[in-house]
């Protein structure tokens, strides 16, 4: 693990030592902290971060916690004995996340969270977090609209101790729930993982063969999810995921899955180093702690417009 | 932060001629809704009882704009016409809120939809650029980010927050008298609230009131 991390770090180190050699060291190391980049929207957040740290003259520190609570602690340590002036975290959940960030905090290191929340105020400087159920709520309208207001459908859910797992799926039976002719068949965990869901979708489809179609908490499930309804031969299936990753906006593009609800996940890490950077300098962000992002809808229509967790105006 | 939204509700029960009814319940501090989602129904439902006749919907008739005006103001730039007329929703990204009032005529309806829905003309060129959102399913949150005494950061989460959201629209959508037939070619009357992220958006509209004419 150290090592992954240290090659992760020399990397980053790697790339931006050519780009402002010397104004990196004058204004220190940013730390960004994040989830595995197996998942591209954790990737998209770490270069976001990392660009704009850089842009801003800073020094990227680029960590993976792989939602260890108890890794995540650790990189806590490292990032605290390196010294760094900030960290930008998307954490590895939000009660066991409390207690490195007031850690962080202890040592005069500001905290700036992007993605998911913490169940505590006034640890963290920023919380800045997509509107997950604003997001899911629009994923879900799509949904019931290709679904024709009825039939059986499926829920692939995220994560159990990841808080966007729960807002999404409530997000989700906010807006479905309200039409009797839809019917959830099966709801099952695929901890936001892509073989997971694969797996998954297969037994709900053998116990299941009724199903019209499958709501995901998040893109790399659904891509487990349509993987699966095409190798059974089931591309009848309306599947509807979120996030915007590319991997589905081609998906879109060539008429397999249906709809997903972008976050603008590379855009959310630069606000956060903004913030940082505005907080190093002046002691305030002049913004709340707690900060929504609106979510996009993502269709045929507009899913060329799609790149890297961002839309084109 | 709920001890925020809570002052906050004093004060302006305390402005309020109704207030005394208010306190009154109120001071049963003991059985104070639980701060954690559990108690998210009752602190809704006390915070719809002290908003949602007494000062939103009044806040939405006084700043109600015909759709011609909005138009106008629009033309002249999304963000102008926002920090002139509307209200901006919570965070980046969010959506400009506009009230808005009038009539137009029905060029199509589908009220056999959870989402209920008609399309109005309101500038008599023929094709409709407002959609009236019947219910009982209701879209967005309009209502809520139209309303300048609810905000975000006074509530626990974004689940607390959009479960006031949901609340205001089932309201608005009870008030509603849902027409007998199909109104295709009659004149409606509507005040609500629309959300616009850029301004060529489609309106649509979460009405407070609409009424057939003729």
């Amino acid at each position: 693990m150290n090592l992954k991390r240290r090659l992760l770090v020399s990397t980053v180190a790697l790339a931006f030592a050519g780009a402002l050699p010397s104004f990196a060291a004058a204004e220190g190391t940013i730390a960004i902290i994040t989830p595995s980049h197996d998942n591209p929207f954790f990737k998209a957040e770490a270069d976001g971060a990392a660009a704009k740290a850089v842009e801003l003259g800073y020094e990227a520190m680029i960590l993976v916690h792989d939602d260890d609570a108890n890794k995540q602690s650790q990189l806590f340590d490292s990032a605290i004995a390196a010294g760094v002036k900030a960290i930008i975290l998307d954490n590895a959940g939000a009660d066991a996340s409390v207690a490195a960030v007031q850690k962080a905090k202890d040592a005069g290191i500001p905290s700036f969270l992007i993605d998911r929340e913490i169940t505590s105020t006034g640890v963290a400087v920023s919380q800045i977090v997509s509107n997950n159920y604003q997001g899911a709520q629009l994923g879900a309208e799509e949904f019931v609209r290709l679904m024709g207001e009825g039939g059986e459908y499926a829920e692939l859910l995220g994560r159990e101790s990841d808080t966007n797992a729960g807002i999404r799926s409530q997000g989700y039976h906010d807006v479905i729930d309200q039409y009797p002719d839809l019917k959830m068949v099966a709801q099952q965990t695929a901890n936001w993982s892509q073989t997971e869901a694969y797996t998954v979708m297969e037994s709900m489809l053998q116990a299941n063969p009724g199903i019209k179609g499958v709501i995901s908490g998040n893109d790399t499930m659904a891509m487990g999810a349509w993987a699966a309804l095409e190798a059974a031969g089931r591309t009848d299936v309306i599947v509807v995921g979120f996030d915007g990753s590319n991997d589905v906006r081609d998906s879109i593009q060539k008429g397999g899955i249906k709809a997903t609800v972008l976050q603008p996940a590379y855009a959310q890490a630069q606000m956060a180093v903004m913030q940082a950077d505005q907080f190093l300098k002046t002691g305030a962000t002049g913004l709340d702690e707690k900060q929504l992002m609106d979510c996009v809808l993502i269709t045929a229509d507009n899913a060329a417009k799609l790149e890297t967790f961002a839309l084109a105006e | 932060m709920k001890q925020l939204a809570l002052t906050a509700a004093c004060v302006a029960a305390v402005l309020s001629l109704s207030a005394c009814k208010i306190v009154k319940t109120g001071s049963t501090e003991g059985s104070a809704p639980a701060a954690d989602a559990s108690g998210d129904d009752a602190r809704i439902a006390a915070l719809m009882a002290d908003t949602w006749e007494p000062k939103l919907i009044p806040a939405i008739t006084e700043r109600a704009l015909t759709p011609a005006a909005l138009r106008n103001a629009i033309a002249g730039g999304l963000d102008a016409a926002g920090a002139a007329h509307g209200k901006p929703g919570s965070g980046a990204g969010a959506a400009w809120n506009f009230a808005v009032t009038g009539e137009g005529v029905v060029t199509a309806a589908n009220l056999e939809s959870r989402a209920r829905m008609l399309e109005v003309d309101t500038d008599a060129d023929g094709t409709a650029d407002l959609t009236l959102q019947l219910g009982p399913v209701v879209r967005g949150s309009a209502l809520r980010d139209f309303s300048p005494f609810y905000d975000f950061s006074g509530f626990r989460d974004q689940i607390e927050f959009a479960k006031l959201g949901r609340a205001l629209n089932d309201a608005a959508s009870a008030r509603l008298t849902v027409p007998d037939g199909d109104p295709t070619g009659k004149t409606v009357s509507f005040t609500g609230v629309l959300a616009l992220k850029s301004p060529t958006e489609a309106w649509l509209l979460t009405p407070i009131a609409v009424g057939v004419m003729r």
